[in-house]
């Protein structure tokens, strides 16, 4: 199978490049540049020395803007992160390990998990527990292990298979060093490949979070929560939603197209659960 | 044969175990709340005759076990309990906003496989050539977009400066099929990522199935183009993609969410989000064993139909 938009990969990976930089430096730098608030006006008016207008309590929304994405983002990789460190040694075990009843053992309760819709799962928690940024990053996560855990064990047992591993094996070599030294090194192309589109779903998960109000405080300065609650005025001052919404838009897109374009343009060998990256985030096998 | 009997026998068995854990999952979020869980869930109001009211709706004074047994048991029956806040049965708010959401979903699904195929369709026939490029590229961008921006972004151009169309649903309450024009951005936005996915979905195996010996054949024989591409190439491509298509149910329950809240619908999703704001643990729990269970069913007739029409196809179990 030809994957998707073989040969088209320079100029999407321009496009994403640069659709992914502007949200990300104003996400990572803007905080430094935000400077004290101002004393608050009233809600939802342009012009009046706010290059942006106002805000739902009259803040200024330039301002807000330049707060809202690190959030975001510090939230996506958090949560990104820490699936990893879960379903990397609970995949690699369960690749590497010679006892079925250990591999089931870890295996077929993420097959169950699998079937609860990531979003729905969030929700429940957050009835009970009220969660803050930290919590939703956890939360995140969680919902991510499972998948996380069965690419990583997908590709460890394509590397384990390999005569090489079978050779260290027989030289008597430690455990930790064919599955780390060995294996691990392996897998490290086709997990940069998924990386970056769980990447993708993640901020799309931590987003939707934060403009359903979980996570986050109501008037926090956050991009998916200025589109929240700044709906109301759309009529009277609409960059206090368009600002934040396009910066998401320009977010999430750029970095879905960068990621295909640099997995196109390196070649990854890989694995078939990795590929088709469009469709891979929710495309579980139960 | 006994293969695809133990097959299905072991996706039955998995699927079973699906709804079990489902029920056991949501059934454990009152076990998890700290401390004493009447008290947790009296919230803003925590006078001792809320905590007492709560305590006995809930029959929290009851061992974990017999209540996770009544509450199954009932289940079996559609008795999901009754709401902590208004004290009516759950299964009336479901029966009451279950109208809405099925709208916007069947819409959805009906609109998608024509879009997401014949997109898919057309970027195959034209590969890598500029259609192709631009299907793929915007299929590839719009699928990572979160439903809420787009939404916004589009109710802002079509409702706000263009003015064709209502901004929400309100005060057409749950009648939404006479008010037509409010359900277009609505189902725009649900659309948006099963079609990105499922066109991505379909190109990529049509390609496939386009470059196999059995196309060449056929062309070989002379069939016509469109022949080839619809009668032959296509059936073959569409089997990976009908089982993309239950999975999608999975994130169209994410978008309807998302959707009923952007837009003031008064559906299944408003419902689960005013129940989540308001701590109505009952409800909540109700609406998530629906969801959960509808998902775990769809899935599983999905991998039981593609296994028996394409047994190549792996899928694991």
């Amino acid at each position: 199978m030809k994957g998707p938009g073989e040969g088209v990969a320079p100029g999407r990976f321009v496009l994403g490049a640069v659709l992914v930089c502007v949200p990300l430096v104003l996400a990572l730098c803007g905080p430094w540049f935000a400077g004290a608030p101002g004393p608050r006006a009233a809600s939802f008016t342009l012009g009046d020395g706010h290059l942006l207008g106002t805000d739902f309590v009259g803040r200024d929304v330039g301002r807000q803007v330049l707060l809202g994405g690190r959030p975001v983002v510090v939230v996506a990789v958090t949560a990104t992160a820490l699936a990893y460190l879960v379903a990397l040694p609970v995949g690699l075990i369960g690749a590497l390990t010679h006892r079925r009843w250990l591999e089931d053992a870890l295996m077929r309760p993420l097959d169950v998990l699998l079937a609860v819709p990531s979003l729905l799962m969030i929700l429940l928690v957050a009835t009970v527990f009220s969660p803050g940024p930290a919590g939703l990053a956890l939360l995140v996560a969680l919902v991510n292990v499972p998948d996380a855990a069965r690419i990583v064990r997908a590709a460890a047992a394509d590397v384990a298979a390999r005569p090489a591993v079978e050779a260290l094996r027989m030289q008597g070599e430690s455990w930790w060093r064919v599955a780390v030294g060995h294996v691990g090194r392996s897998i490290l192309r086709p997990l940069a490949a998924d990386a970056g589109v769980r990447l993708t779903g993640v901020l799309y998960l931590v987003a939707t979070a934060a403009f359903l109000g979980i996570g986050v405080a109501p008037d926090a300065a956050d991009w998916a929560v200025m589109v929240d609650r700044n709906r109301t005025g759309l009529f009277v001052q609409p960059w206090a939603v368009v600002v934040p919404a396009l910066l998401i838009v320009a977010l999430t897109m750029g970095c879905n197209l960068l990621c295909d374009a640099a997995l196109t343009r390196t070649r990854v060998p890989v694995h078939a659960d990795v590929r088709g990256v469009g469709t891979r985030m929710e495309e579980r096998r139960p | 044969m006994s293969g695809l009997g133990s097959w299905a026998a072991r996706r039955l068995l998995l699927g079973g175990a699906q709804t079990a854990a489902v029920v056991l999952l949501v059934f454990a979020l009152t076990e998890a709340l700290p401390g004493d869980a009447a008290v947790a869930l009296a919230g803003d109001q925590p006078d001792p005759a809320r905590i007492a009211a709560v305590r006995e709706a809930m029959e929290l004074d009851r061992p974990a076990h017999e209540r996770l047994a009544d509450w199954a048991g009932g289940l079996l029956h559609a008795d999901f309990g009754t709401s902590l806040v208004s004290g009516r049965p759950v299964g009336a708010y479901l029966s009451d906003a279950f109208g809405p959401t099925l709208l916007l979903a069947s819409l959805t699904v009906v609109l998608l496989v024509p879009a997401g195929v014949g997109l898919g369709v057309l970027a195959a026939r034209f590969e890598g050539r500029p259609v192709d490029r631009l299907v793929s590229a915007v299929t590839l961008g719009v699928y990572a977009v979160p439903e809420f921006a787009l939404g916004v972004l589009l109710v802002t151009v079509f409702a706000l400066r263009l003015g064709w169309l209502p901004p929400t649903a309100v005060g057409y309450g749950t009648d939404l099929l006479g008010h037509p024009a409010a359900l277009v951005l609505p189902v725009l936005v649900l659309l948006s990522r099963p079609v990105c996915s499922l066109c991505r979905l379909v190109r990529a195996s049509m390609i496939d199935a386009l470059a196999s010996p059995y196309v060449a054949q056929a062309r070989r024989y002379g069939v016509a183009g469109a022949r080839v591409r619809y009668a032959h190439a296509l059936p073959n491509a569409v089997a990976p993609a009908a089982q993309q298509l239950a999975r999608t149910v999975d994130w169209l329950l994410c978008g309807v969410i998302v959707v009923e809240a952007l837009f003031v619908i008064p559906g299944l999703g408003t419902v689960l989000m005013n129940a989540v704001a308001e701590r109505d643990v009952p409800v909540v729990q109700g609406l998530a064993v629906v969801f959960g269970v509808v998902t775990v069913v769809l899935n599983l007739g999905a991998d039981l139909v593609a296994h028996r029409f394409a047994p190549r196809a792996e899928v694991a179990a």
